[in-house]
């Protein structure tokens, strides 16, 4: 139908390049001996369908961020634009954006899944039918069907937050704003919830993610910004940091059973280290492609030694955003 | 904005309905307060059944309009702390209606719904009475004078909560001061005291109510003209102020606190 791919291409121009930008952001609190800096030049920008990991201790200054992001929170200076407009100048700016914040449950307790669900759609320009139906089916998604006449204040922590991030998804937002989604999620519901954000990124949604449990950013997000005492220390696709980190990192082998002697001594002169039942071999810093190929001839080598041991565990040694995190931190 | 509404009135009527004891124990305490007035009332003039009745009328009226604008007065305040606490408050900012309207909105929605309950009260005021107040439909505009000013003092009120947020002491000592300021007839004022009675917030509509409705008056145009004045100026001055505070909230980052 030639009606349907007109309307995809009208889609693809109106698509703005990037669903959030945000420039040198800056905010204080208090006055005189008191005033504090809690955000200094925060830029951030995320394309549609990008999923950003924004992490940082506690107190460096990402729930400030995120809300003036939203509006919430008026910067000293810098400025916010989502799809094209202020949010601090346009309420309009927000039709397109969902947030699940901080600590908060974001729930009228008193009213029932579906009415949470119903009364915020229609907060967020939603015409009310729509809002029920859509609401319906966010509720099987999230396993809460059969919980949807039960008053808020009655369901678990976890049920409740939930909900709180089924209804920043009601409006079928461009920009997710999730201030520690997963906090008190049991296992479970912390999975779903995982495959929910991608699922979102993978309709074209941009996502802006704190959190503090690092293997969730690492599974989740395409691009990291850590942010230390209100700056932006690092900002870079997630692959890459871990990459960068992972340089100078060594293979590990496990086999089954005792390595006998004559074997530990012939790896042991290949400059490996050898334990009972495990080698780990860490190759000089690889500065070129032809150290790369040393590299990777020696492993081989240790393997055609190993041959025919049972290799239990053959793996390399990847830094993962938990080692990185904390080294750029604490620097 | 008609679903807007729409939400808000359900959003209301729900939250307020899901405990019908908490609606039935407010129409017990609300009329059990004024059984006490009424005897106190009864008491101290000495007097009983006829020539009471005016009088009675009038202390009908002017206990109804107390617990109107007491509401009022309290239900933006409160509700704007429940919500910070709850963690809803947030949310309602990020509306792309802007806070403005969807306060209004809820306004509406939950004035509704105290004005049947009032009705409710008023019905079994009368039936424990006998008091024989009027309901000439020219009430209407001093009513709406009334909400205005008393809209007015709500959202000034609610500009503090937004930005000291405790304000539990300010409200308390409102009722008092409320009540003691319609127990007077300040309608009879003369002189500078009725200059007074006309800038204070309120009084220049409650006093042209309690003249139609218990003193079988009809509307002075003149005392509404300055009631209209009254309600629009408070109106104006209460919401002006709530979008500074809204502002003032959003430069300390505490939108959300409480
Ligand atoms: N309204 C406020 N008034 C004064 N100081 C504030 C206010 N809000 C936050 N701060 C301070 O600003 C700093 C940054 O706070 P923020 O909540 O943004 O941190 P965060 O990165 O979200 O921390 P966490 O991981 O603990 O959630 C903190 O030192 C905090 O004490
Ligand atoms: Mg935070």
């Amino acid at each position: 139908m030639p009606s349907v791919s007109h309307s995809l291409s009208a889609d693809l121009r109106s698509l703005p390049r990037f669903a959030l930008v945000s420039e040198a952001l800056n905010k204080s609190y208090g006055r005189g001996k008191q005033r504090f800096e809690a955000v200094r030049d925060v830029s951030l920008k995320i394309a549609p369908g990008e999923v950003l990991a924004f992490l940082g201790p506690n107190g460096a200054g990402k729930t400030t961020t995120i809300k003036m992001i939203a509006g919430l929170i008026r910067p000293d200076a810098g400025k916010v634009e989502i799809a094209g407009k202020d949010p601090h100048r346009n309420p309009q700016a927000l039709q397109g954006v969902g947030a699940v914040l901080e600590g908060n449950r974001n729930l009228y307790w008193r009213l029932t899944p579906l009415e949470n669900l119903e009364y915020f759609g229609v907060l967020r320009q939603m015409p009310r039918k729509l809002a029920k139906s859509r609401g319906m089916d966010l509720l099987k998604t999230f396993g809460l069907v059969e919980r949807r006449n039960v008053a808020v204040q009655k369901l678990s922590r976890g049920m409740q937050q939930k909900i709180a991030i089924a209804v920043a998804l009601i409006h079928q937002p461009h920009l997710l704003l999730l201030d520690e989604p997963t906090l008190g999620l049991d296992v479970e519901a912390g999975e779903t919830v995982k495959q929910l954000v991608r699922q979102v990124a993978e309709s074209g949604c941009a996502i802006l993610l704190t959190t503090h449990q690092l293997s969730v950013a690492e599974s989740l997000s395409d691009r990291v910004a850590i942010i230390r005492e209100g700056r932006i220390i690092t900002e870079q696709p997630t692959q890459a940091l871990i990459r960068q980190f992972s340089k100078d990192a060594g293979y590990y082998i496990e086999i089954e059973g005792r390595l006998d002697t004559s074997r530990r001594e012939a790896i042991a002169s290949l400059g490996a280290t050898v334990g009972d039942s495990y080698i780990s071999y860490y190759p000089e810093a690889a500065a070129s492609d032809s150290d790369k190929r040393l590299a990777s001839a020696t492993l081989y080598k240790i393997l055609s030694i190993l041959d025919p041991l049972p290799i239990v565990e053959i793996r390399q040694e990847r830094a993962n955003l938990t080692d990185i995190f904390l080294q750029l931190v604490k620097q | 904005m008609i679903d807007l509404f729409i939400g808000e009135f359900k959003r209301t009527w729900v939250q307020t309905l899901r405990y019908p004891s908490e609606v039935i124990g407010g129409v017990v305490i609300l009329t059990a307060v004024f059984y006490g007035i009424f005897v106190g009332a009864q008491y101290m003039t000495g007097s009983s059944g006829g020539a009471f009745g005016d009088r009675l009328d009038a202390i009908v009226v002017g206990y109804v309009i107390w617990t109107l604008v007491v509401y009022i007065v309290n239900d933006i305040a409160t509700n704007l702390q429940m919500e910070a606490r709850t963690g809803t408050l947030e949310q309602v900012f990020l509306s792309p209606f802007g806070a403005p309207k969807v306060f209004l909105a809820r306004a509406i929605a939950s004035l509704t719904l105290r004005l049947l309950l009032i009705l409710a009260v008023l019905a079994i005021i009368i039936a424990m009475t006998g008091s024989q107040i009027a309901f000439p439909p020219m009430l209407l505009l001093p009513l709406i004078t009334l909400l205005l000013s008393a809209y007015g003092l709500a959202f000034f009120i609610g500009s503090f909560a937004l930005v000291l947020k405790k304000v539990q002491q300010v409200l308390s000592m409102f009722q008092f001061v409320l009540f003691f300021l319609l127990a007077t007839p300040t309608e009879d004022w003369t002189g500078p005291a009725r200059l007074v009675a006309n800038v204070l917030p309120i009084l220049p509509s409650t006093g042209l109510l309690r003249d139609l409705m218990a003193r079988n008056q009809s509307l002075d145009w003149d005392r509404w003209a300055i009631a209209l004045l009254n309600g629009v100026i408070y109106f104006t001055i209460g919401t002006l102020l709530f979008r500074w505070a809204e502002g003032q909230a959003k430069r300390q980052g505490t939108l959300g606190s409480y």
